[in-house]
């Protein structure tokens, strides 16, 4: 009964082949829709884990200070675009945009992640933060 | 023993090929090329690899080719096609629960695709008719899922194979995704590895003729063995296990040939055929390119490390059955 079953959700994935936009984790199968958040945090660590990175970033909230756990990308796609672990300042200002967890924790997508003069992270060219953007002065 | 040794040296020749570079892709893709061999002199298919631009294409032949063949759609037509693949994928995740797109939009670039759809044979681009013995099966299994119904995460089994950082299977472990799309092609004069980025596989194929494992053991991956054929690298698979059996095949009958051949300086063509007897009234084929790209090596994709969204889709499905039976 239960094979026929795996056998049935297999065969789902697997026809994906003919449509072939597979990411490793459907996100709309943990983050809620309905539920949008926008964070304004520090980081402080970004745990480069396959298959998705985490980025941990502290929110301020009336006076108590919030943990939020963002969820990102496959560490591989970013490194190939010359993103390395010196490259996510801890302690950087980050606004986040995204969607909270089902659970209610506090856990969120990380749809867009901006830099307070609005530059996005994790962006790959030139003038967007990416790692080989010519510094500031 | 001495297949324990072998396996060493690919191994080691696994470790050290990263510092390798590559005499291919130093040569012109002149007139005068011709295919490269081995020192033993096998044809060398060895190499970095990616598909991420045949990401898109469709397995079948879509309607509206209907009477023309592949070699047909070139050209303009075929980039138009392409562009609006890429158009599609992009839109699909224009929507609120995804990660950032400049994870790996920029590197998209399903415009330089080759193909508008992947089925060779038979030539009307279509997955065979199913044998009766496969409709009963398949009519079986939905029979047994009115009888127990489950939702989408009652337990982590009733997650895919995929989200579980098991396998993506065999042909769907070269499969192009939208990122993760990297190879790599090692030969010995007994062995070829295949390596394959998403999600952290090795093949081991065995050259020398030796006969397949026993039936009684199967596999996610199944059982290779491969030859040469003139230019070709022939793998037969058999020995799958049932939940990792291509499209609802039989996974103790399936047998997938995968042909390798060097059809360009950077070019290898991939084909692979399908066969069941007990799922398809006949074999089927499906092709594409593999380009050598020494900028996409295979890295590590350790996918059990952090695999936390499994755990947070399960607490997902459970925090929205509460919220049903709260709403009762």
């Amino acid at each position: 009964m239960r094979k026929a079953l795996w056998v049935f959700i297999i065969a789902a994935y697997l026809l994906a082949l003919s449509a072939p936009l597979w990411a490793h984790h459907a996100f709309s199968a943990e983050f809620d829709a309905n539920k949008p958040v926008k964070l304004r945090g520090n980081i402080v660590k970004m745990d480069w884990i396959n298959p998705h990175a985490w980025l941990y970033i502290d929110v301020k909230e009336g006076g108590k200070v919030v943990s939020w756990a963002i969820e990102l990308g496959p560490p591989n796609a970013l490194l190939k675009r010359g993103w390395t672990k010196t490259s996510v300042p801890v302690g950087a200002e980050v606004l986040v945009d995204g969607y909270q967890s089902k659970d209610g924790a506090l856990r969120a997508n990380g749809r867009d992640v901006t830099l307070p003069d609005g530059r996005k992270m994790f962006a790959g060219s030139q003038g967007t933060g990416a790692p080989g953007d010519t510094p500031e002065k | 023993m001495n297949r324990l040794l072998v396996a060493g040296a690919v191994a080691a020749a696994l470790a050290i090929a990263p510092l390798a570079t590559s005499p291919v892709l130093g040569q012109q893709a002149a007139k005068t090329w011709t295919a490269p061999k081995t020192p033993w002199g096998d044809p060398d298919i060895q190499g970095w690899f990616s598909n991420l631009s045949e990401n898109g294409t469709p397995l079948e032949k879509p309607a509206q080719f209907a009477g023309r063949s592949l070699e047909d759609i070139k050209g303009d037509e075929l980039t138009s096609i392409k562009q609006a693949a890429q158009n599609r994928t992009i839109e699909s995740f224009a929507g609120p629960l995804h990660a950032p797109e400049d994870w790996w939009q920029k590197d998209l670039n399903m415009v330089k695709g080759s193909q508008a759809w992947l089925i060779i044979d038979p030539p009307d681009g279509k997955v065979p008719a199913l044998t009766a013995e496969a409709t009963a099966r398949q009519a079986a299994a939905a029979e047994a899922r009115r009888a127990n119904p489950r939702g989408p995460a009652d337990s982590w089994e009733d997650r895919s194979l995929y989200d579980r950082c098991i396998t993506r299977g065999l042909p769907g472990s070269m499969i192009p995704a939208i990122y993760g799309n990297s190879y790599q092609i090692l030969q010995t004069p007994d062995y070829v590895a295949i390596r394959y980025e998403m999600i952290h596989e090795t093949r081991i194929i065995p050259l020398d003729g030796r006969a397949h494992a026993s039936p009684k053991i199967k596999t996610y991956m199944g059982d290779a063995r491969g030859h040469w054929e003139g230019d070709t690298l022939v793998v037969e698979t058999t020995n799958f296990r049932d939940e990792a059996s291509y499209r609802n095949s039989n996974g103790s009958t399936l047998r997938l040939v995968e042909r390798f051949q060097r059809v360009g300086p950077a070019t290898v063509k991939w084909s692979v055929t399908v066969e069941d007897p007990k799922t398809w009234v006949r074999p089927w084929t499906f092709a594409m390119p593999l380009t050598i790209d020494d900028t996409q090596p295979v890295l590590e994709y350790a996918c059990h490390e952090g695999n936390l969204g499994l755990r947070n889709i399960l607490s997902a499905a459970r925090s929205e059955e509460e919220a049903a039976r709260a709403n009762k």
